[in-house]
């Protein structure tokens, strides 16, 4: 039976090495997406509708909707095998695991780092690009719009995403605790270690005015025309610490370069107003003792890892309230795709036709009045005879559809057309969608 | 019940539920109480102002001021705090706003001002230290904030309460804003009450134990303006200095309550 499938790997299966010889860059998805879908490509023998293709640095996939499972999945695999040989670590889904499975890679609850936002827009370049390709049909469209739905119903109803985890966004959360706002404030960074760079950049993405400062000149200017801020020598320390409010220390000296004396100081000059302190390096390059001066909120290494300790075992607490929102769409969408289905469409037009009908009927009848048992009978039988007459040719095409499941695209067509969805959700409370969907729908038929 | 006693049980009763739901806002980061929180406490003003028409005074008694007051703070902060990181800080103003409240009500009546102390400067003299009472209050407010948010920033507990609250900056300036407000209205509270007193008991010394707790939280209110501007005293210093000074001043109100 047509169904959706996934076929790929991750991190959680396979090692980057072999990551990166499989992913696709995303100018290449497209054309990656139409070699695979050609007449002669591997999914061109499976007689699959539509594909995806997902690639980032932490995972691999094809998402697909084929006739027979099966085969989709096999040629999915074969995909892999032509590309790299000795490929291992891949898992596949299908049905209503395949659709939890997207529906967890988009509310990044398979993520490396769980919440992570990266991994939504990356999701979105792959639909967009799905479609640039012409491998994207009803159904991928809807499963893959229901992710996304799905990842901001977990991401507004859950703390998946609440707490910086890594140690440059940590040090800017805490900046905006302690100042509002980032914008505008000084950040000065001492010393050019890696981690440092990183924070410092990401202050300046944030609007702060950055100050570079290292013992080699040149890269601090290097660092400094990056990211748009200046860069000045060591010895404007005690100046440029008076002017900071944040200041990252990542440099590789033995000893503390911000000294209890110097800061004491700079303290005073700057009029005890408040200072963020980020010692990023290892040993130490700020003497703690700083830590306990007044408005001076002085953050090292292990409170840093502590803070994304405890932030991601929020999350993962978390997880589990996400993973539940994520049934209950797995559950919706396989109510969707059942309606798909050719019987439950024969029998929703009929009873669509047959309750207007009916209705039109009754109220005809009541107008005319005074009409006896046989005329009434006369009535019901023509109105019968009018629906399955109407109905006939409708009927006789969309069961004519491929291996009797029906041609997918005739009946979501019919189920459009006449809004048989619409007349279900008044009866059957199982097909939920979501409020705002129905909205969607509603104004899009405006 | 009468009509007047029912207002009075409402608006109490509004009061709690307000205080419980800015609790839960910042204690556990309930959501979904949080949205309802601000409209039980602007309806717990209403039913509040309904109750002080239907009690129709009477006015110029401290237990009629201290009712103004928790009015005045419930506005005041229905109004001003809007953003949701400051509109925690209902979790420690409601608390206080239902106690003086309910203060107000422990003996409605009593302690009326008799004719000879009337005068046209008690209408003024109310009204200043009122204003200035719910400025304090809310500043306040933000100065426990400040407090306890610097608590948990040093020690690491960023979690919770402290992703709640405002920025330490936000509640610097706020508290600031509040004081600075509020201290030219104690200043005219407290010189107003003085040349009333004088001129009533001519003689008698002008300090009571009330009068020197007023006298303390106003020096307290100064040293925190002048120490911000001359040395540069802010946050943690400034923060208590304020708590401290509006404790002084609810002593006075303390002090009026047991004498009346």
């Amino acid at each position: 039976m047509t169904d959706l499938t996934v076929v790929g790997l991750s991190h959680h299966t396979a090692p980057l090495a072999l990551r990166e010889r499989l992913s696709v860059s995303t100018s290449q998805v497209e054309r990656e997406l139409k070699t695979l879908m050609a007449a002669n490509g591997p999914f061109g023998d499976a007689q699959v509708g539509e594909s995806l293709l997902l690639s980032t640095c932490n995972r691999v996939e094809i998402y697909a909707e084929g006739p027979d499972a099966g085969a989709t999945i096999r040629s999915a695999r074969e995909y892999f095998r032509t590309r790299v040989p000795e490929v291992a670590g891949l898992y596949e889904h299908r049905g209503a695991e395949a659709a939890r499975h997207a529906f967890r890679v988009a509310s990044s609850l398979d993520s490396m780092v769980i919440g992570e936002p990266q991994i939504l827009g990356q999701m979105k370049d792959a639909v967009d690009a799905a479609r640039r390709a012409g491998t994207l049909g009803t159904f991928l469209d809807r499963c893959f719009t229901r992710a996304f739905a799905v990842a901001k119903k977990v991401r507004t109803e859950t703390r998946i995403a609440s707490g910086a985890v890594s140690i440059p966004s940590i040090a800017c959360e805490l900046a905006r605790k302690i100042f509002g706002d980032v914008r505008g404030r000084r950040a000065l960074l001492v010393g050019a270690g890696e981690m440092g760079e990183q924070a410092a950049e990401r202050f300046a993405q944030l609007g702060a005015r950055l100050t570079v400062m290292n013992r080699s000149g040149e890269r601090a200017a290097t660092l400094a025309q990056k990211v748009g801020g200046e860069h000045r020598g060591f010895e404007h320390l005690p100046t440029e610490l008076t002017n900071a409010d944040v200041v990252l220390t990542s440099t590789s000296s033995d000893r503390f370069v911000l000294t209890s004396a110097l800061m004491k100081g700079v303290v005073r000059s700057r009029r005890r107003r408040p200072l963020f302190v980020i010692d990023i390096a290892v040993p130490r390059n700020v003497d703690p003792r700083v830590g306990g001066f007044d408005n001076v909120f002085l953050y090292d290494v292990d409170d840093l890892d502590q803070v994304a300790a405890d932030n991601l075992a929020v999350r993962r607490e978390e997880a589990v309230a996400a993973e539940a929102i994520v049934e209950t769409e797995v559950m919706a969408f396989e109510s969707w795709k059942r309606s798909l289905s050719l019987a439950p469409t024969i029998v929703a037009l009929r009873n669509r036709f047959s309750d207007v009908v009916r209705a039109e009927l009754e109220r005809t009848m009541e107008r005319l009045g005074g009409l006896n048992d046989r005329d009434r009978v006369a009535l019901e039988r023509m109105s019968d005879a009018m629906v399955n007459k109407l109905l006939h040719q409708p009927l006789s095409e969309l069961k004519r559809g491929a291996g009797g499941d029906g041609d997918r695209q005739l009946i979501e067509a019919a189920r459009r057309l006449f809004a048989l969805d619409e007349a279900r959700e008044h009866n059957d409370a199982s097909l939920e969608e979501p409020r705002s969907a129905q909205l969607a729908a509603q104004g899009k038929r405006k | 019940m009468s009509a007047v006693g029912s207002w009075f049980a409402l608006t109490a009763l509004l009061y709690a539920a307000s205080s419980c739901f800015y609790l839960a806002m910042l204690l556990r980061g309930a959501a979904v109480v949080g949205r309802y929180s601000r409209g039980v406490l602007a309806f717990a003003a209403a039913s509040h102002a309904a109750f002080l028409l239907q009690s129709g005074g009477p006015w110029g008694t401290i237990h009629s001021a201290l009712s103004l007051l928790s009015l005045g703070v419930a506005l005041a902060f229905v109004v001003f705090a809007r953003r949701p990181s400051v509109e925690m800080l209902g979790a420690f103003l409601t608390p206080l706003i239902l106690v003086f409240f309910l203060g107000s009500g422990l003996q409605q009546g009593v302690g009326q001002v008799s004719d000879e102390v009337r005068s046209v400067l008690l209408p003024v003299h109310i009204t200043v230290n009122v204003l200035g009472f719910v400025a304090f209050a809310l500043a306040f407010g933000a100065a426990l904030g400040y407090v306890l948010q610097e608590r948990l920033l040093r020690r690491r507990r960023l979690t919770g309460v402290f992703e709640r609250l405002p920025s330490l900056d936000a509640l610097d300036a706020l508290g600031l804003r509040a004081v600075v407000i509020g201290f030219p209205l104690l200043t005219l509270g407290i010189v107003t009450g003085a040349f009333w007193a004088a001129r009533l008991r001519p003689g008698v010394p002008l300090i009571s134990p009330a009068q020197a707790f007023a006298v303390i939280s106003w020096v307290l209110f100064a040293v925190v303006l002048l120490t911000r501007v001359s040395v540069g005293w802010r946050g943690r210093r400034a923060a208590i200095g304020t708590i401290m000074g509006f404790v002084c001043a609810l002593a006075v109100l303390v002090g009026y309550m047991v004498r009346a």
